[in-house]
């Protein structure tokens, strides 16, 4: 039958379901009562900062319609800000200003929009209007991030984010998110941006994904999207894996940025991540996990921990791209050769 | 982990085997009928006594009248008579009605009625096996002819039970003169089996006349007779002419022994006719019948012993458990998404008060409408309180305004909007609406698509009438239910959907 034979290639991938990753991944390292630690990108901030974890600076926190009024003093000495919902999801509710004009403020995408619109949506986020289920929530205001220009080929507006999976501490998948139109400037998948994997080991992008597609170019700018070299790559994978100790969750997704100042911030985390990164990365996560899981339990035989650096290792070492265990030397090979090309020597 | 795995599989295993056990149970030991429309045979047995009373003498009937300690289940018995006194008494295991009269002239009719049926009948109570026997004392010439067939028989046989099928042979042939002899030329049913015991007593096997009753719709039966005899195990049945041995099923013992079915005194020209017949009845009916009849527990401690309203409550109720199964098969199987658990089983619930078609007719009708208002508002800048009250007010007027249009074009079938799916329908749209603001317009309406397949189906599955007498009446297939359910719990395949979502994983390249 079809269905099972795609079901024997997926299983023989590595490809992780929904059902495997909720019984053998969050249900199982994720603590219920942990939750609100990366709901609340408030709780998310205070504990990245006490970490010593590099995060976009937090300009005010606005929780009760009375403060509402002090919006003005908050971003009076900055520019350029994000005023987000602490528990939103998907992006809704994110509000970027990129410049000041004749006392009101204008939207990265150019709207002109006035004091009164946006104490508007600071209303409407306390309300609940863009949390989960629906509860009162509170208002970030942090600094805006300007990422870095070498995205700008290959993004269409919005800034670019890095999702980077961690199980137990160990990163096991990496995937840049690229906004299109379609996504409106977001780097969400469901709203149509695109996925691109990266590779643990260089940092240096694969192929992508986009609407559960695999694609090879960007289709706003039509470049290329696979074989760019993200700087300060092992920035990224140092952040990502000290969230572990920050979280205490046992797999989660981290959402990071690549600020043109700052560097490597994390963003956001997230408890329950998608699972798509696997068609970006073209590779299963059920195998990685089990190695990382394998190793793990290893250790603990032997009674010691590593350290955010071992385990970055660990991960670069095992988790490049093909995803042979013995593979030491970096895999700076041309991609996959297409199968009908006789190419005796290349 | 792993213990809990074994913890789970027990609990798994406690689960399904409990369920099984306390179903089977039902089935097999209390035989509660696994069909509702199931019938069972009611016999009714008249047995009519007509004879002549002599003028000035009292009169004194005795018919023997079935025991009742048989596999049989009595639901009635009745002794009909004008002016006769009526009095049952034991004699010998078999038991007797006495009918008897002061003065009595002409023809006289009784009857006896008893009606029963198989089913629910406790085992029967075997009676006691006999004491051994002293041979039945012969004079001259039938001595010897008793001995005459005794030592072949004897030498033919090999214990009791063959040493009976012998004799029953020996004595059903006719043209032997030592059968002739013993017979008296009267070859009659009653006869040989006299002859039977009186060769078997010389053998000092034991042997018994049983008369019974054959249960078919028959008018005029008469009494058939069976042999039985002991073999210090259990009870062998023989007849008395053609020898087959074992008594079949629908053989009912009127009474044991050599005494007439009727005596009489005071009276002559005494005969009983026998008149059977059978009805059907539904055999959970007829269950209840008997358990009110009998002290066994059988329904008492089953939803049947709840008042009827409480039990058309729980008819309903006992069946939600079948929808969650299969809103937990379309989700964690084939991947559909719904809106939560548990709001498509509470619309598959409403849509047993506005019939499955409209039901999805109005859903599809009213959630369009609701939602396209909170698609309005949206651009109004509403606070979401407010504008979900809104919407739910509107919904409201919806459902009001509909129902008032098709009272007026005369289909009824509207108004049964009641309360109960209003409250559903608003609810999911509030559910709905949150849905759209989180994940966007074009994945509620996956959701919202989803939803009513999903609660379509399960509608369909609960109101399966035979599916809700089942689980009602062996609520104990609901533990089963959880043991899938836990093993769902632990399952880590893909879901149907998921093999398409990925499909681009299975090509190379």
């Amino acid at each position: 039958m079809l269905f099972w034979k795609t079901w024997k290639a997926l299983s023989e991938a590595g490809v992780m379901g929904i059902n495997r990753r909720n019984a053998d991944y969050v249900l199982k390292y994720n603590k219920r009562h942990l939750y609100p630690v990366v709901d609340d990108k408030i709780l998310t901030k205070e504990r990245a900062i006490a970490a010593q974890i590099n995060v976009p600076d937090l300009y005010g926190i606005i929780d009760t319609e009375k403060d509402i009024g002090k919006f003005t003093q908050l971003v009076e000495n900055h520019k350029d800000f994000v005023i987000k919902p602490a528990q939103g999801a998907g992006g809704d509710g994110i509000l970027v200003i990129g410049d000041r004009y004749e006392g009101r403020y204008r939207t990265v995408s150019g709207k002109i929009i006035s004091l009164e619109e946006i104490e508007h949506h600071i209303s409407n986020i306390l309300s609940g209007l863009y949390s989960l289920g629906g509860h009162r929530d509170r208002v970030l205001i942090e600094y805006r991030v300007k990422p870095d220009p070498i995205f700008k080929s290959i993004s269409y507006e919005g800034v670019p984010d890095i999702r980077i999976i961690v199980l137990l501490g160990y990163p096991v998948m990496a995937m840049l998110r690229l906004p299109t139109r379609q996504s409106n400037g977001k780097a969400n998948l469901h709203q149509g941006a695109i996925g691109v994997g990266v590779d643990l080991t260089t940092g240096i992008t694969l192929k992508g994904t986009w609407l559960n597609n695999k694609i090879s170019k960007h289709p706003d700018t039509a470049n290329e999207v696979a074989g760019v070299q993200l700087p300060d790559w092992d920035g990224f994978m140092r952040l990502a894996t000290s969230c572990y100790e920050l979280s205490g969750l046992g797999y989660i997704g981290v959402d990071l940025v690549l600020d043109e100042r700052k560097g490597p911030l994390i963003l956001e985390l997230n408890a329950r991540p998608g699972l798509n990164i696997q068609i970006a990365n073209d590779a299963g996560l059920t195998h990685r996990c089990h190695a990382v899981e394998r190793h793990v339990a290893e250790l603990k035989k032997a009674g010691r921990t590593e350290t955010v650096e071992e385990r970055m290792a660990f991960s670069q070492q095992h988790f490049g791209k093909p995803v042979f265990l013995s593979a030491d030397e970096a895999p700076v090979e041309e991609p996959p050769v297409e199968p009908d090309t006789p190419a005796p020597d290349a | 982990m792993q213990s809990i795995n074994t913890h789970l599989k027990i609990l798994i295993f406690i689960m399904v085997s409990l369920g099984l056990l306390v179903t089977g149970y039902q089935i097999w030991v209390l035989e509660i009928p696994i069909r509702e429309d199931e019938t069972d045979d009611i016999w009714s047995l008249d047995a009519k006594v007509d004879f002549r009373a002599t003028p000035g003498v009292p009169v004194k009937a005795q018919l023997f009248i079935p025991p009742l300690n048989q596999e049989y289940v009595t639901l009635n018995e009745s002794f009909i008579s004008n002016n006769y006194g009526v009095s049952v008494n034991q004699l010998n295991g078999n038991r007797r009605v006495t009918w008897s009269a002061r003065r009595a002239s002409g023809t006289q009719s009784l009857y006896y009625r008893l009606v029963l049926t198989k089913r629910y009948g406790a085992e029967p109570i075997e009676s006691r096996p006999p004491a051994a026997r002293q041979p039945i004392a012969l004079d001259g010439p039938e001595q010897v002819a008793a001995d005459a067939l005794i030592n072949p028989i004897r030498q033919h046989s090999a214990d009791i039970e063959t040493f009976i099928s012998e004799t029953i042979r020996r004595v059903n042939d006719i043209t032997d003169d030592n059968v002739r002899l013993l017979l008296d030329g009267q070859p009659t049913p009653l006869n040989k089996a006299r002859v039977i015991d009186l060769l078997l007593s010389n053998a000092r096997i034991p042997l018994e006349l049983v008369h019974t009753i054959r249960l078919e719709p028959s008018t005029n039966q008469e009494p058939e007779l069976w042999l039985r005899s002991h073999n210090g195990e259990r009870w062998l049945y023989f007849h008395p002419e053609t020898g087959q041995q074992g008594i079949p099923d629908n053989r009912l013992v009127w009474w044991t022994g050599n005494l007439p079915l009727l005596q009489l005194e005071g009276g002559r020209a005494g005969t009983v006719s026998f008149t059977i017949n059978n009805s059907e009845m539904n055999a959970l009916r007829l269950a209840k019948m008997t358990t009110e009849a009998s002290p066994s527990a059988l329904l008492e401690y089953s939803l049947y012993g709840l008042p009827l309203q409480a039990q058309q409550v729980y008819q309903v109720m006992i069946m939600i458990p079948i929808g969650v199964l299969v809103i937990l098969v379309l989700r964690n199987l084939i991947g559909i998404q719904t809106l939560g658990t548990f709001t498509p089983v509470l619309i598959a619930l409403a849509f047993r008060e506005t019939q499955v078609g409209w039901g999805i007719v109005l859903f599809t009708l009213i959630t369009a409408l609701g939602l396209s208002l909170r698609s309005y508002l949206e651009h109004l800048k509403l606070q979401m309180l407010p504008r979900l009250s809104i919407v739910l007010t509107f919904v409201v007027i919806i459902i009001a305004v509909i129902s008032l249009f098709s009272h007026k074009l005369g289909i009824e079938r509207a108004l049964s909007v009641s309360l109960f799916p209003m409250v559903i329908l608003t609810m999911t749209i509030e559910r709905l609406s949150i849905t759209w603001e989180e994940r966007g317009g074009g994945h509620s309406f996956k959701v919202a698509l989803g939803t009513l397949i999903a609660a379509t189906l399960s509608h369909l599955l609960m109101t399966i009438p035979e599916l809700t007498y089942f689980v009602f009446t062996f609520p104990g297939v609901l533990l089963v239910l959880v043991g899938f359910m836990l093993a769902m719990g632990r399952y880590r395949g893909y879901r149907l959907t998921e093999l398409m979502r990925f499909k681009a994983l299975t090509k190379q390249g």
